[in-house]
């Protein structure tokens, strides 16, 4: 495809991008009471996830992240609204997101390409139907063969999570919210769909059952070859699984670098005190808080959106928007303080 | 009265599910210690997976739970001995808590600084010299607020960090000897959290305030917490300073939380 030239942050030597958002606009609008309300909850985002890595998403709460992955999934609904831009996945190439293709070819890719485990998703299974069903609810019309392979298929697919098939004869409350959240986990990928995206998978479980899921999400990348996009406000969850890692600052993308060039190198004020404020066992430094609270999406600040909070704000941050520059390879940054050669 | 601010003395607790006959007794904390000393204000961590009884202990410190047995004394004073108001009241006034979701603590139809001024009211006698306008403000400045900032908002016109320091100087009004913090960052951005525990520093060292922190968060238990106490399906299972322990853990159950908790260096992570 044409637009994998135009993308920014894009290596020469990167294959297509299995999926690739460009300048993504989803505003939630609400208009009651003759009170319009604009809230910009992603605004102007790009990235790439390419073949079999983990793309991470980090951010605050309200600063996006959720609805990116939504509006990537096609999960749109008033008073969500995708102002513009658009998201493309290489198995269905010409639409711009799944929003324009027709009912058919989503209803075609959805879990067999792309499968989404929602935020709380634990609590998605439906409380009076067993896991067997669920798996035959979800998965059977998009595997298309009998009923006899497919309960073979799920048994082989979730021996092959560590899962014991005696969770399928289970009702959701009687398994614990590690063993529902590997269940759904197991659900999302028994198609084996080239996108799984991840909304933050781990959030509500204990620190031990955490890592066991983080590393069945890691399991499933290197078995079956899925990308995933992970959402978590946690970095240490990102420092654990993913490849590559984007910060969100309310709405917008404003750095993108491989994780460990994140942890090594934060180039971005936000990210460097994100970084720096982690408390970590076995180091006693004292710790600084940042000033100032996340802005209103619904009358963000002009300019850089972190302007009111950052120590390096300059005179132009103020009223321009900083673009979004590679300083390094595959290193992007939206900061006028870092690229200097864009403020001047 | 006392030396000991706090004496918690072999509490267990234990909760009864299902019918008169079909029952299950769970235990949620089974014979806990743990002292606080007067003379030392110190941040005290209560560390535990979520069913570890570190919530159900807390409840009890904050007399909100009764233990099944054991004893709990408070300044020398038994708390099964608290029978009328006004001995549940004078508690009050030196014990308050922080809830983990500061949304939940505040009624979003009720301005924020209505709570404040009926937490004054309620512990404050007015003495004429000091406004309960002053009292206020005095604590929100404490948190690094102001009334200016406060007075006429509704709780969502606030972060979830601004709300939680309001939590706090509402505390703080009745000028506490100790605060129990449920999980009091756990809510809060990230970019936020570490000011909300730096707070918990401040009143310790400023004020001379008792907390005891719960949390499954070790890392920042590890960065404010003088003590720790590790628990495990509701037992102590390691106890001692929080440096010693949580630079080398001894049970098992404390080793294998150490190795859990994610760790902010990549190296190590792959």
């Amino acid at each position: 495809m044409t637009q994998a030239e135009t993308m920014p942050g894009e290596l020469p030597d990167d294959a297509q991008p299995i999926l690739s958002v460009r300048d993504l606009q989803a505003h939630f609008r609400t208009d009651r009471f003759g009170v319009k309300r604009d809230v910009k909850a992603v605004d102007g985002v790009s990235f790439a996830v390419r073949r079999g890595e983990i793309y991470g998403l980090a951010g605050e709460s309200s600063s996006g992240k959720t609805t990116l992955v939504r509006t990537i999934a096609g999960a749109v609904k008033p008073p969500l609204d995708v102002v513009g831009g658009r998201v493309d996945f290489a198995f269905l190439p010409g639409y711009g997101g799944l929003r324009r293709a027709p009912a058919a070819e989503v209803a075609r890719i959805r879990w067999r390409h792309l499968s989404y485990i929602m935020q709380g998703s634990m609590n998605v299974l439906n409380p009076v139907r067993r896991l067997r069903s669920a798996f035959v609810d979800f998965a059977y019309p998009h595997i298309g063969e009998s009923r006899k392979q497919f309960e073979q298929d799920v048994v082989a697919h979730l021996a092959r999570l560590k899962l014991d098939p005696s969770v399928l004869a289970a009702y959701p409350h009687e398994l614990s919210g590690g063993m529902r959240q590997r269940a759904t986990i197991a659900l999302a990928t028994i198609c084996r769909p080239d996108v799984i995206l991840a909304d933050e998978p781990t959030t509500a479980l204990d620190v031990v059952v955490q890592k066991e899921v983080l590393a069945m999400i890691s399991g499933i990348r290197r078995e079956i070859g899925s990308s995933v996009v992970l959402v978590s406000h946690d970095l240490g969850v990102h420092a654990q699984v993913t490849d590559r890692l984007g910060i969100m600052y309310a709405g917008r993308l404003i750095e993108e670098a491989a994780t460990v060039e994140i942890f090594r190198n934060p180039l971005h004020p936000y990210t460097r005190h994100l970084i720096s404020s982690l408390p970590r066992i076995g180091d006693d430094v004292p710790r600084k808080g940042l000033e100032g609270a996340p802005p209103n999406l619904a009358d963000p600040p002009p300019g850089c959106r972190f302007h009111p909070r950052c120590p390096l704000a300059m005179e132009i941050c103020r009223h321009k928007v900083p673009a979004t520059l590679e300083t390094a390879p595959g290193h992007r940054i939206a900061c006028f303080a870092v690229n200097r050669s864009e403020a001047a | 009265m006392s030396d000991l601010l706090l004496d918690v003395c072999q509490v267990s607790k234990t909760f009864t599910r299902g019918g008169l006959l079909s029952g299950q007794r769970i235990a949620a904390v089974k014979d806990v210690s743990l002292q606080l000393d007067a003379a030392r204000p110190e941040i005290f961590a209560i560390v535990g997976e979520s069913g570890s009884g570190k919530t159900t202990l807390s409840r009890m410190i904050l007399n909100i739970e009764i233990p099944t047995s054991g004893k709990l004394l408070f300044d020398g004073v038994d708390l099964a001995t608290l029978r009328t108001g006004a001995d549940r009241l004078a508690f009050m006034h030196k014990v308050q808590p922080i809830f983990q979701n500061p949304f939940d603590s505040f009624n979003p139809l009720k301005r924020l600084d209505r709570y404040l001024f009926m937490t004054h009211r309620r512990f404050i006698a007015s003495d004429g010299r000091i406004t309960p306008e002053m009292a206020v403000d005095e604590a929100l400045h404490k948190v690094g607020l102001s009334l200016k900032e406060v007075s006429h908002r509704y709780p969502h016109e606030l972060s979830g960090g601004q709300l939680q320091r309001v939590a706090i100087a509402r505390a703080l009004l009745a000028n506490p000897k100790l605060i129990v913090a449920d999980e009091p960052v756990s809510m809060i951005d990230a970019s936020l959290r570490i000011s909300i525990v730096n707070l918990f520093k401040t009143l310790r060292d400023d004020l001379g305030i008792s907390i005891i922190y719960v949390t499954h968060d070790l890392a920042t238990a590890y960065y404010v917490s003088d003590r720790i106490m590790i628990m495990q399906k509701g037992s102590v299972v390691e106890s001692g300073d929080a440096r010693t322990v949580l630079n080398a853990p001894q049970h098992p159950y404390s080793r294998q939380l150490r190795e859990a908790a994610l760790l902010p260096d990549v190296a190590a992570g792959l």
